[in-house]
């Protein structure tokens, strides 16, 4: 079992989402069963108050959750340099066989936990706080979920084995071994950027009709189109080497840390423009969401694009 | 405009407030609640005022669920419609006159001429203006009350609500009081006493006395 300070920090934090969360889910179940907006009795007004209640020990589970996922990662960066053959973070993940399925539901729960916030956020707005029972049935899925996390994570710390020599990122995301992995690195560059900048295109042409959902679908497929390209195309220009596909040295001070400002920057752009097709906002938040969602998703696109164009106007060929 | 609708409030297990009352308050209106200490009245008021919420029972204003309404909201509809005068003032010693009259329009970010527009008019309307930037704590007791009346009044609120506002105040400074309420019904405001001073039980210009006794209402006296 691996107990640096960082796990150590990870396992009370989840020892107290755990506690918290538990007595949250506890009474949204509640919530969602017997909370009656029109009601007048005794029940109603003690459900009113916890709900309020509940709502902002929610809100601080996930508010935390979210920042955290930065201090995950963090933490798998650093656990690499004490686990023989990892060279970064990747290797980590791969040290057990929970670490890969962690990974993907701890992005799909950053989504989730932080459609709950914005969720809360417009319900408090609303007299008659038309999103409460949504927000508990929300919490209730996402609950599993965090559970599912929880669990994971502390099996994934608790398997590692320091004394076991562990895969590198170079092996893990090879092209050449015929894995999923392997196929996906090898599609053409041609079709990725295609794909990468017709999505970017629609996002425009969403922003342009107002429509949201449209907007909302293109974001999402952003974010997926955006990290492929990122991992098997941007990503060798950031390291100037066609062979090297990995997601987490990007993280590394070798390469100015640059993953952190890529992977912000995707998160909030992709986020607040899929958010945008599942609450209806009022015009004002509305304009602004469009505004943030499409500021960060152009920072991104821009970002990306800049380490191909400025390796070729040095270098005269691309990689 | 004001009804409270099956209202009961039980603090903590068994302390009970108010027992199942119906009772209703029309605009314009102003209603003295009677009744010895501890018989619910200024949890009327404050239910009225959104302060506390009933345990069981409706309370509407204008139709209005204050009741239902979540707590930042219960802020705004306060601010946009009560007038609150309490016993003790609840005004803050150290601040001016002046301070503590505008403090309630700071939320609203109103320039400089219109937050002055309405302190002048106030502290006109309830003689304070050459006291206002006297710190309060060096006002009289009377004075100290004009400021709360004078703060109440400030965002021209539809509803005054004052709860035992004679408690601290001598006879003669009791019925200046009394005087200011009548200048107030006279611009068609609902005034809410809650009072067990029988100075205010002879008034010509009270429209109703409701006497509250252990949390429910014992019988309404109309007064011509």
């Amino acid at each position: 079992m691996l107990l640096t300070p960082e796990v150590l920090t990870i396992n009370i934090l989840n020892l107290l989402f755990f506690i918290f969360a538990s007595i949250a889910f506890y009474y949204s179940v509640k919530i969602v069963l017997k909370y009656d907006f029109n009601a007048t009795t005794t029940l109603q007004y003690n459900l009113e108050k916890q709900s309020y209640l509940v709502a902002i020990i929610i809100k601080f589970i996930f508010y935390i959750k979210v920042l955290l996922f930065i201090f995950f990662i963090f933490t798998l960066d650093n656990i690499s340099n004490i686990l023989p053959g990892a060279m970064c973070g990747a290797g980590v993940v791969n040290a057990t066989e929970y670490g890969n399925y962690l990974l993907i539901l701890k992005i799909i729960n950053l989504y989730i936990f932080a459609y709950w916030l914005v969720l809360n956020s417009e319900d408090m707005k609303s007299e008659k706080q038309k999103y409460l029972k949504l927000k508990f049935k929300v919490y209730i899925f996402a609950y599993f979920l965090l559970m599912l996390e929880i669990g994971l994570e502390s099996m994934m710390f608790f398997s590692i084995d320091t004394k076991s020599v562990v895969d590198c990122c170079g092996s893990i995301f090879s092209t050449t071994d015929g894995t999923y992995m392997a196929q996906l690195l090898n599609i053409d560059p041609a079709i990725l950027l295609s794909g990468f900048y017709a999505v970017f295109a629609f996002i425009i042409i969403a922003y342009i009709l107002k429509n949201r959902y449209l907007f909302s679908l293109m974001n999402l497929l952003f974010a997926i189109v955006a990290l492929v390209s990122l991992i098997a195309f941007f990503g060798t220009y950031i390291y100037e080497l066609p062979t090297h596909h990995c997601p987490f040295c990007l993280l590394q001070k070798d390469y100015n840390y640059v993953g952190y400002f890529l992977y912000i920057f995707l998160f909030i752009g992709t986020f607040y423009g899929i958010v945008l097709g599942l609450i209806s906002f009022n015009k004002e938040d509305e304009n602004v969401k469009y505004k943030i969602s499409l500021f960060f998703t152009t920072l991104y696109m821009f970002f990306v694009s800049y380490y191909p164009l400025s390796y070729y106007i040095k270098n005269g060929v691309w990689l | 405009m004001i009804k409270l609708q099956h209202v009961s409030k039980i603090y903590g297990k068994d302390i009970v407030a108010l027992d199942d009352i119906d009772l209703s308050f029309n605009e314009g209106e102003l209603v003295i609640l009677k009744g010895v200490s501890g018989s619910g009245k200024s949890t009327i008021l404050s239910l009225i005022a959104g302060l506390l919420k009933p345990t069981s029972g409706d309370v509407l204003v204008d139709n209005k669920h204050i009741s239902k309404l979540p707590d930042h909201f219960c802020s705004q509809y306060r601010r946009d419609n009560i007038g609150f005068i309490f016993q003790k003032y609840n005004l803050i010693p150290t601040l001016s006159v002046k301070d503590n009259i505008l403090l309630p329009l700071v939320p609203l970010n109103l320039d400089e001429d219109d937050l002055y527009a309405k302190l002048e008019a106030v502290t006109q309307m309830f003689s304070i203006e050459h006291k206002k930037e006297i710190t309060v704590k060096n006002l009289s007791g009377g004075e100290q009350q004009r400021t709360a009346i004078a703060r109440a009044n400030v965002n021209n609120p539809k509803i005054i609500l004052a709860d035992e506002p004679t408690a601290n105040l001598d006879e003669k400074l009791s019925k200046e009081f009394i005087q200011i309420l009548k200048e107030l019904k006279s611009l068609n405001k609902t005034i809410i006493v809650a009072t067990h001073d029988p100075l205010f039980f002879d008034l010509d210009f009270v429209d109703r006395i409701v006497e509250i006794h252990n949390g429910k209402l014992d019988r309404k006296v109309a007064c011509s």
